[in-house]
């Protein structure tokens, strides 16, 4: 996967780069506009993620000339700005998500994988993780072909812990990426242990190996190891 | 008042000052002239009565004008002559007549006689009711040519004020627009205008200005904290640390997420403030946004066990969507933080009024000051303590009133539009 990032910031882009690099894609750097149009027009990208706040120009002129010339590519905003206006106006260019700094890097990662398997596939690819399988256009859920029935929050979390696998995620951003502003509710983080319980129970009770560690004092990691 | 009302009110009173004065004047003067006439007539008279009492032995009747009177009394001795004013009963007319009368002696064969000439005064009392009519004539005239021409001039040339007043009422900064009018003939009207002009672009100016250093400044925040946030995530990755380094690392984590959180309620708060979020013409229906927020909850109110009871009818305040949002997630959030295991949330929506009760424990705090920010009843630490300040000022900004009731174990949070 090929994915271009169009962001001023070095040390915000070196750690995007660096965290996709683990996850072996490939991720380019373009600092500026115009060199993104250069890189866009000579290479094939699965996705491109634009910070709107570029210092040559408006970010939501690039979203709107990218969508132009490649309507296929999966686009998604980062801003500082959580402006109302901007956000509306960015998913009606077509951009696929809108996220506001800052963000979880595990959070991005999730959705940029969300988009990439919505345009390359239809959605209709599987997912699979071990002896998980997940179907996620039915949002269907087996372990050695037999169903699981999960929540939607269990759901959730089951496709989030995959998209990161092998990484360690902190209790926040399972929070943040289940409950989004209402996280902040979460006076401790009881509820994620008590979706983590039971969606482990349900896998575990369908034989399926135990692929969560608990990390003492951070949060959790989704390993075959 | 209306600067014409009062404007009127002088001129009224100061046209009536100088009305009366002019009639006192003009009375004086007319009765002044009237006395001289008399006077002259009464000489004339004497004259004439004089001549008579040297040459003719009687005094015929005919030589005096109809109205005066001649009176002849024998004296012994002669005195000073003299006019005087005196009223006299009339018989005909059965009343008192003011008359001027001239007395003076005379000596007509050989007898000292005093002569009384009386001459009636009927012009004098013709003339007050000439003057007191005539003023009053024109005392009604000058008010209501006073009135038409008020409220003809409020009409017509007062319009250009009216209509810049009417411009200014309607201002929202929000839209950034700068208030120009049409050049007026009235000078004052026309400077008001340039004023008003010169003024709107100014606070336009300045109010973009504030918007974008805002916008700014927390952009600035964002991307620091986002380089900070993606370097502690690579940072956990490393699988050579200690688990005391995990978990300081996970506390500077938690700082981070929260001042980021922070900083985007406190921005919010400032474009609320700032009026960024304008209401459109229709009421929003707060039901489908309670439903869907409630399953949102879903999980916290499992967890703590809370019972929900709902009766709602579908209306709302004319609000921005966005706003309405914010304030039924914190009216709602606020109710399940603050409440009790196996507690009660009660939410009633009604044409004017929506009522979110929820039991809790005794509060220490004046209610009121829970609005204020980073006021916080209990220490919870994930609280930022703006959720009721933004409904506050959700509400301020919207013309909603907000009420904070306790009823024993009851809290009662009251919108009302």
């Amino acid at each position: 996967m090929k994915l271009l990032l169009i962001e001023d910031e070095k040390a915000l882009a070196t750690s995007i780069q660096n965290y996709f690099q683990r996850e072996n894609f490939i991720c380019e750097w373009a600092q500026d506009y115009e060199s993104a149009i250069e890189k866009i027009n000579i290479y094939k990208y699965d996705c491109v993620l634009v910070d709107i706040m570029l210092p040559d120009g408006d970010g939501l002129d690039a979203v709107r000339e990218l969508k132009r010339k490649f309507p296929e590519i999966g686009i998604i905003i980062i801003s500082a700005k959580n402006s109302l206006d901007d956000r509306i106006e960015g998913l009606n260019l077509g951009s696929d998500d809108y996220l506001t700094k800052p963000f979880h890097l595990s959070e991005l990662n999730a959705r940029v994988q969300a988009v990439i398997r919505r345009r390359n596939f239809q959605g209709n690819q599987q997912i699979r993780f071990g002896k998980i399988i997940v179907e996620p256009q039915e949002h269907f859920v087996s372990v050695d072909t037999q169903e699981i029935i999960l929540t939607r929050k269990e759901y959730d979390l089951l496709i989030y812990l995959i998209a990161n696998k092998n990484r360690v995620l902190t209790k926040e951003s399972i929070a943040e990426h289940l409950w989004g502003d209402d996280a902040d509710l979460m006076d401790n983080f009881d509820f994620i242990y008590t979706h983590i319980k039971n969606l482990r129970k349900k896998l575990m009770d369908k034989g399926c190996p135990d692929y969560l560690r608990s990390i003492y004092g951070v949060g959790y990691k989704f390993s075959e190891q | 008042m209306k600067l014409l009302a009062q404007i009127l009110r002088y001129q009224l009173v100061t046209s009536m000052v100088v009305l009366f004065l002019g009639a006192g004047l003009f009375y004086v003067s007319v009765r002044y002239l009237i006395d001289r006439e008399a006077n002259k007539e009464l000489f004339q008279s004497q004259v004439k009565v004089r001549w008579q009492l040297k040459h003719l032995e009687t005094l015929p009747v005919y030589i005096l004008q109809l109205g005066d009177s001649l009176q002849l009394e024998p004296v012994r001795y002669p005195g000073r002559s003299f006019i005087r004013e005196t009223s006299m009963l009339n018989l005909a007319e059965n009343e008192f007549q003011p008359y001027r009368q001239l007395v003076f002696y005379e000596r007509a064969l050989g007898q000292w006689y005093r002569v009384t000439i009386s001459k009636m005064l009927l012009q004098r009392q013709h003339l007050m009711e000439a003057v007191v009519m005539t003023v009053t004539f024109i005392v009604t005239v000058m008010l209501i040519s006073l009135l038409v021409l008020n409220s003809w001039l409020s009409k017509r040339l007062w319009k250009p004020f009216y209509k810049t007043l009417g411009k200014l009422d309607a201002y929202q900064i929000q839209q950034h627009e700068t208030l120009t009018f049409e050049p007026q003939k009235t000078l004052e009207f026309d400077q008001l205008n340039q004023s008003v002009t010169h003024l709107t672009s100014r606070v336009t100016t300045a109010y973009q200005n504030l918007k974008e250093f805002t916008e700014n400044a927390s952009h600035e925040i964002q991307t620091p904290l986002a380089v900070i946030l993606s370097k502690i995530e690579g940072l956990f990755q490393d699988e050579s640390l200690t688990e005391s380094q995990l978990v300081a690392l996970s506390s500077v984590s938690e700082a981070a997420n929260r001042l980021g959180r922070l900083n985007q309620a406190l921005l919010l708060l400032t474009k609320i403030e700032n009026r960024q979020f304008l209401a459109g013409t229709d009421p929003i229906n707060l039901v489908p946004i309670i439903n869907s927020k409630l399953r949102d909850l879903e999980d916290l109110i499992d967890q703590r066990e809370l019972s929900i009871q709902t009766d709602l009818q579908p209306f709302g305040p004319v609000i921005h969507p966005a706003l309405a949002e914010i304030l039924v997630n914190n009216l709602l959030t606020n109710a399940i933080r603050h409440n009790v295991e196996k507690g009660k949330i009660i939410i009633i929506l009604r044409e004017r009024i929506l009522s979110v009760r929820n039991t809790g424990k005794p509060l220490n705090a004046n209610p009121e000051q829970l609005f204020e920010r980073f006021r916080k009843e209990s220490t919870l630490s994930a609280s930022l303590g703006l959720g009721l300040a933004l409904v506050k000022t959700i509400c301020e900004v919207n013309g909603q009133n907000l009420k904070y009731d306790i009823d024993n174990e009851w809290h009662v949070l009251t919108v009302s539009w």
